[in-house]
């Protein structure tokens, strides 16, 4: 029978997990944000890198290819750290751009349109209304971040063997806990600049400035104060400082990656409370 | 079936800041799994959004208690939410949703499979009058449309209990109908509880079997429509010809009082039971002509306007004391 003929009837049938209804969110936001051209097409221009670093791989992994050319060359094109820490600098930048894009559209309308009284009538909190908007940027972000760096440690570990998987299994587990930590740092400003402004545009401009604006402050303290301790206020440095430490690289002159971790976690915690202070259902005015 | 009361309120206190906005409430309303309407009335600033505001677990209470479906509003509203549908009173909706998508969002979040999210998110939209332009962007809907795609949301799980915060809120008169309509079909068909806050009083008293009248964060009257229109006391205004000098002696035979008001015009009080044939079968027995009588009730608005403290007595009790 048609649906319009049947009428209304309440629903007696079984319900989903509780703790899984939060993945609702992510399915629909997923769809709604791949329909976005420019999302999409960011997305596809964030794979040309990886497919250049894959041809990288097998080139080195054949060296009957490379012969007649200079040994140190040789030397200089290995897959080692340096090779994930560049890989993983330019797929960063495209996080950023990326979540600049796609954040602002995940709370900023659910806001403007006052949605929340809706999504927070039903069974799910404030905190698992946060965590779905985290898993929708974490998730985008994943395909063009860790996962592609996966895909290239384990082309590698396929060409070069056991062996080299022995020697550098730290080099697969180090990138994906440094995109990891970018990842969260990016889906919360992208995130807390999203609840506080409403227009779409502004939240992303909001979201990249926050980048840029620390990253020109942190320049201004040193260059004034002739310290550079100034690095910990930007989120950009301190994330790359961490990486340096887990791929087992030179690392910039600055503060350590100690002090970088305990300057990324009170930012992020201070990310946190921004964000909690604003997704409530109902505004207070006191 | 669970027999709690719909919403139970043990000295309730909500401050918003420093300001207390409800006092101390203390009622029990509605019995869950009746299919019963509650009217939440009261004039703006009463503290009506407020109090569904805390029942929904949005704002949290300074001190006492409330329960929704026998759950404290404090401590299970997981498993509460599971069973209400809120329909708010201000625009929420996801705006470049189209209607089909928003309200199959909404079931999949109250816990339907994606399946049957679907089937029932078409099936309540056609319900609503929507089913036309269910594949329509919401941000392209009337104002009445959005009030129906509310609506929707709010149902579209089966909900025991359906929270309507001023339900028809910029409706025209149709879709006010309509909407009424609605509201009555949810108790009376799909056996839901309904909680319905506005402050139109013609809208609780055409769809409330119970209503409660707040003023000023605490609540003033408690009365269940049905049994209030019952027990009320008929009021009667009689005009007759002819000589009626006995009638005065002649109504406390049938349970009734009145008072002469001059010219052949009388003010008469019914009690419960006493319908107004007995009225015309006296007056035929005092061999009077009457020229005119209104029989009429106490409304929701003079309870509500008496409750406010606008007047001191519903004409019904006027005529009560009149005739005492």
């Amino acid at each position: 029978m048609s649906v319009y003929k049947r009428g209304y009837q309440r629903y007696s049938g079984p319900l989903t997990g509780r703790w899984t209804r939060f993945l609702v969110l992510p399915r629909y936001a997923w769809r709604r944000l791949y329909q976005q051209r420019l999302v999409l097409l960011l997305t596809m221009l964030a794979f040309v890198w990886p497919l250049l670093c894959t041809g990288f791989i097998y080139l080195t992994n054949h060296v009957e290819l490379l012969q007649g050319l200079d040994k140190e060359f040789l030397q200089f094109i290995q897959v080692d750290g340096r090779f994930f820490s560049i890989f993983m600098y330019v797929q960063a930048g495209f996080a950023v751009f990326l979540a600049a894009l796609a954040g602002p559209s995940l709370i900023a309308p659910d806001l403007a349109n006052n949605a929340l009284p809706l999504y927070f009538s039903r069974p799910l909190t404030r905190w698992t209304y946060a965590l779905a908007r985290l898993t929708v940027l974490a998730g985008m972000l994943s395909i063009v971040t860790w996962v592609p760096g996966l895909i290239l440690f384990g082309l590698q570990v396929g060409l070069a063997g056991g062996s080299w998987f022995r020697a550098h299994w730290t080099l697969g587990a180090g990138m994906v806990a440094g995109f990891a930590i970018w990842l969260l740092v990016l889906s919360l400003v992208a995130m807390a600049s999203s609840a506080y402004v409403r227009w779409k545009v502004v939240a992303a401009a909001v979201s990249l400035a926050f980048f840029f604006i620390l990253a020109g402050i942190a320049e201004m303290i040193d260059e004034v104060l002739r310290v550079t301790w100034g690095h910990i206020i930007d989120p950009a440095w301190t994330v790359n400082r961490i990486w340096c430490t887990l791929l087992n690289v030179e690392a910039p002159r600055g503060p350590g990656a100690g002090a970088s971790a305990v300057a990324l976690l009170v930012m992020v915690v201070l990310l946190v409370v921004v964000i909690e202070r604003k997704l409530r259902p109902v505004e207070i005015v006191s | 079936m669970n027999q709690s009361p719909v919403v139970e309120l043990e000295n309730l206190k909500v401050k918003l800041g420093r300001r207390e906005i409800l006092h101390g409430i203390t009622c029990r309303l509605g019995v869950s799994g009746t299919g019963k309407a509650i009217g939440l009335l009261g004039p703006n600033g009463a503290g009506k959004s407020t109090l569904i505001l805390t029942l929904l677990g949005f704002l949290r209470a300074s001190s006492g208690r409330a329960r929704i479906l026998g759950l404290d509003c404090a401590h299970s509203m997981g498993d509460a939410r599971s069973r209400i549908g809120y329909m708010p009173e201000n625009d929420s909706f996801i705006g470049d949703m189209t209607a089909v998508a928003f309200v199959r969002q909404m079931a999949e979040l109250s816990g339907l499979p994606p399946e049957a999210a679907l089937e029932k998110a078409h099936q309540v939209l056609f319900h609503v009058g929507l089913g036309e332009a269910r594949y329509r962007e919401l941000r392209t809907y009337s104002l009445g449309m959005k009030q129906m795609a509310k609506l929707a949301q709010a149902i579209v799980h089966g909900p025991e209990l359906v929270v309507l915060d001023e339900p028809t809120n910029g409706l025209d008169p149709a879709a006010r109908r309509r909407m009424l309509k609605l509201i009555a079909e949810m108790k009376n068909e799909q056996g839901m509880n309904v909680l319905v806050c506005s402050h139109l009083l013609r809208d609780i008293e055409q769809v409330c079997d119970e209503a409660v009248i707040m003023k000023d964060g605490n609540i003033v009257h408690h009365c269940n429509l049905e049994e209030e229109r019952r027990s009320n006391r008929s009021f009667v205004e009689l005009e007759v010809t002819g000589d009626d000098g006995h009638l005065r002696a002649a109504l406390p035979e049938i349970g009734a009082e009145g008072v002469p008001e001059g010219f052949g015009r009388w003010r008469i009080v019914l009690p419960p039971g006493v319908e107004v044939d007995a009225i015309w079968r006296l007056a035929g027995q005092q061999n009077l002509l009457v020229r005119k009588l209104t029989h009429r009730r106490d409304t929701l608005e003079e309870i509500f306007l008496k409750a406010m403290g606008h007047i001191a007595r519903t004409p019904g009790e006027s005529a009560a004391n009149v005739g005492l």
